[in-house]
């Protein structure tokens, strides 16, 4: 399938593995490329079957599917192996133009160390319900996860829906769309790689580093990397601003279009948005 | 003896000369949404000088006139409503005509419209008349005068008739879905539905209970979804009046919901997909007659038209005493409609659910510019303005839910909201620089238009294959709605920015200066 009609698909060699990539193509008179790196469970359609298509109205979007199987003599899988296949795909597609880097979840944390590493490749950085450094809250839930997961637990599809979307959303979503949601994610990829990377990330030492002009996007009902988390990141990273949005951890499904509407306008440079702001919540 | 047209000159001159707001600012023409909205954002900004002219005898717009059987809206109330009036009170999801009416009567009541509005009071003719640099707009209730004219008389406000050969002959009773004729019996009557869309799949529900038998003429099949409609408990309109913010957040969340959908209108094939399912099972589980199955069943792309909500039109159109018409109507004799295919239809009571002029907007033939010429003469190419708002040509014009600002998902409120901050802030500018007259040029507001034939491209509405009122039949571009994220709009024509306008002020009387050069 398809994000978008007339989306390219291509594959770049990072670390010994291919990594497949998804190109909207370029828009005339249009700005620096946005680069969406995805999370733990997903994949690049998976996350982002909303997203891309709507940035990709106005601008160059492209996106990737991380690879976690990775070749013996590379392992073990570490957070370098997603930011090598993220810099592989900038370098082929956007050589010596610097990117918009999105970065969802886990892609978040890997957007932050690229733009830390090789600030070269990344002009604006957008790090969406992220974090820094694995506390023990999360690390209780990974446990919990991990324990349902091995025991091959009919439970975990549902415990899974229940912290990665707002408790709100739930609670009002029709019976029947909730158990399409619950299948979508028994069916989806497996994420027993990632989460084990999950349990060890610590990237505080290298945020300093960050230079690229940042904005950081906190959901209020994050069970996943509660909104904590981002606070923490905008204290961190020198050029940023910090909005709030009132979703879950599952903000690319919840709510997509307020997610688009502020990236838009961040990219597009709004005035309001100087270093050290919070941005005010806009009501319909 | 006067004859009746000078009686009404004369009577219009006694209640101008009488009537103090016979020259102000602002003039308004309407009071349903929009209009009501403006006024209550000028008073709120203690600016009095304004006068609101209404044809009809009481405000509403559309909510006053749409009295038929079965009138709701179908963007949810507590979103299909003013931001800065929140009513924690609405009793359901989607509230009824009587409801809403209600809401804009209260508003127009408390927050102090009622002594600016003239009812009665019909806009014949809106004229620039340059010297004075002012608005001179007739109505039977007299003359008004005033330095700036916003329209505010409704997208979908007059009804519009088939045209059908024969129908001024019919014998029976016959009336417009938007003119309802309330003293007409429709229990035990043979009954016909022309059309199938919004007001139509209201409607057939509530009269196939009562009537013998009942027609619906289909020109093309609408894609229906459920309608997820809901009462609100006493203990929910509680908390929505003691926490403000709860019924905020379902109206942010209602908000963005709609937002998310614009891909669909972009035809990106995972929205498509997952639109298509919902309507496919929708009319799979309600609709088991086979050959009503297929009569049924859209033959053009989702979206191309709006998507309807409803839960009983399906089993209506299901029952014993209901008969749903394809083959196209061919002419009407007597009490009968006879369709292309040689069957008679005779009924009693013919109701026509055709929609309304939308496109071709019938206030654009009573506004004369600068050059003498109709607005309506400006737009024989289809409707445009500059920032939706504006139009070269007519200074000191604003037009509210004119050319692109329609929506196919989402609450037009919101709409008319960005249009109330872009039209106060002109007059605001306006007043604060002793600006006479505010044009936009020509330049600008063809290279804005530009930009929406652009946009409009690659959307559903221009290559759905099907026939709307979004797109103007005279000429083929989508005039009527606004291509892009409503977000998008609010960011381009929410605030007023003077570069695109030639602006004259008391001051360089005779030396225009463009403010796009400073
Ligand atoms: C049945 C129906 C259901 C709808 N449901 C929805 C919905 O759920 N969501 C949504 O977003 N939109 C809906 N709409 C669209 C609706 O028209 C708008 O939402 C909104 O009500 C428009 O408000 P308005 O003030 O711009 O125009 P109107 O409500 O049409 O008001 C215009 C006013 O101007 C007056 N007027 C017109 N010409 C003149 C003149 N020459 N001189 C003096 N006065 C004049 C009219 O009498 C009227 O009072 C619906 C429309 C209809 C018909």
């Amino acid at each position: 399938m398809s994000f978008y009609p007339g989306i390219t698909e291509g594959t770049v060699r990072a670390d010994g593995v291919e990594v497949k990539y998804y190109d909207s193509g370029e828009k005339p008179g249009g700005g620096a490329p946005i680069v969406l790196l995805h999370g733990t469970g997903g994949s690049a359609e998976n996350n982002f079957a909303a997203l891309l298509p709507m940035l990709s109205f106005r601008h160059r979007v492209i996106a990737l599917d991380f690879v976690d199987e990775i070749p013996e003599e590379s392992g073990p899988l570490a957070l370098d192996h997603f930011v090598s296949q993220a810099s592989a795909v900038i370098n082929k597609l956007s050589p010596g133009r610097p990117v918009t880097l999105v970065g969802y979840s886990l892609g978040a944390v890997v957007a932050a160390l690229v733009a830390a590493e090789q600030p070269e490749l990344v002009r604006n950085l957008v790090l969406v319900a992220g974090w820094m450094k694995t506390d023990e809250q999360q690390k209780l839930r990974n446990s919990v996860w991990q324990q349902l997961h091995d025991s091959q637990s009919a439970a975990l599809a549902e415990f899974m829906l229940l912290t990665a979307f707002s408790s709100r959303f739930v609670a009002t979503r029709p019976p029947a769309e909730l158990q399409k949601l619950i299948a979508g994610i028994k069916a989806g990829p497996s994420r027993a790689r990632k989460m084990r990377v999950n349990r060890t990330v610590d990237i505080s030492a290298k945020l300093s580093a960050v230079r690229a002009r940042t904005l950081v996007i906190g959901c209020s009902d994050d069970q996943m990397a509660p909104i904590r988390h981002s606070h923490a990141l905008f204290g961190a990273i020198d050029d940023s601003r910090f909005v709030e949005i009132s979703s879950g951890h599952a903000v690319v499904h919840e709510r997509p279009a307020e997610l688009f509407t502020r990236i838009d306008n961040f990219v597009q440079g709004h005035a309001s948005d100087d270093a050290g702001a919070v941005l005010a919540p806009v009501h319909a | 003896m006067t004859t009746p047209d000078t009686a009404v000159t004369s009577e219009a001159g006694r209640s101008h000369e009488n009537d103090p707001l016979n020259n102000v600012d602002v003039i308004i023409i309407g009071t349903g949404f929009s209009g009501l909205g403006m006024g209550i954002q000028l008073v709120r900004e203690n600016n009095k000088s304004f006068v609101m002219l209404e044809r009809a005898a009481d405000v509403g717009g559309t909510w006053r006139d749409n009295t038929y059987p079965g009138a709701a809206c179908d963007i949810q109330s507590h979103l299909y409503s003013y931001s800065f009036r929140p009513n924690p009170d609405w009793s359901r999801v989607y509230a009824t005509q009587p409801e809403i009416l209600q809401y804009l009567q209260a508003a127009a009541r408390e927050e102090g419209l009622i002594p600016h509005i003239r009812f009665g009071a019909e806009v014949l003719d809106a004229r620039w008349d340059e010297t004075q640099e002012r608005w001179i707009v007739s109505t039977p209730r007299g003359t008004f005068a005033g330095k700036s004219l916003i329209t505010a008389s409704g997208h979908l406000s007059d009804p519009k008739f088939p045209n059908i050969k024969g129908i001024d002959g019919f014998t029976g009773e016959i009336f417009h879905s938007a003119q309802w004729d309330h003293s007409v019996e429709l229990e035990g009557k043979r009954i016909g539905v022309v059309g199938s869309g919004a007001s139509a799949i209201q409607i057939v529900p509530e009269i196939a209970e009562t009537a013998t038998h009942l027609t619906v003429f289909q020109r093309s099949a609408p894609y229906v979804i459920p309608r997820l409609d809901y009462f609100y408990t006493d203990a929910e309109r509680g908390m929505f009046r003691k926490f403000p913010h709860t019924a905020q957040a379902i109206r942010d969340e209602l908000f963005w919901g709609n937002e998310a959908r614009f891909p669909q209108r972009r035809g990106v094939p995972a929205f498509i997909d997952q639109i298509t399912e919902v309507a496919d099972n929708h009319r799979k589980t309600q609709v088991t007659d086979p050959v009503l199955y297929k009569q049924l069943t859209p033959d053009y792309a989702i979206g191309c038209k709006r998507i309807l909500i409803s839960n009983d039109y399906y089993p209506a159109l299901g029952r014993p005493n209901v008969t749903l018409e394809t083959d196209g109507i061919s002419h009407i004799e007597g009490n009968a409609v006879i369709t292309s295919t040689g069957e008679r239809h005779e009924l009693d009571v013919l109701i026509l659910s055709t929609g309304f002029e939308a496109s071709d907007l019938p206030i654009s033939h009573r506004i004369y510019g600068k050059s003498g010429a109709s607005l309506a003469e400006h737009w024989s190419n289809g409707g445009q303005a500059y920032a939706c708002t504006t139009v070269s040509g007519f200074p000191n014009l604003f037009v509210m839910l004119g050319p692109n600002t329609g929506l196919g998902a989402g609450s037009i409120i919101y709409m008319a909201e960005t249009q109330i901050s872009y039209i106060a802030g002109a007059l605001k500018y306006m007043r604060e620089n002793s600006v006479s007259s505010l044009e936009v040029t020509a330049e600008a507001e063809e290279e804005y238009v530009k930009t929406i034939d652009e946009r409009a491209q690659g959307t559903v509405w221009l290559s759905g294959g099907c026939e709307s009122w979004y797109v103007d039949p005279r000429n083929g571009r989508l005039t009527t709605l606004w291509p892009d994220f409503m977000s998008q709009f609010r960011k381009e024509n929410g605030t007023f920015k003077d570069a695109a306008y030639v602006v004259k002020t008391h001051a360089n009387q005779g030396q225009p200066m463009f403010a796009g050069g400073r």
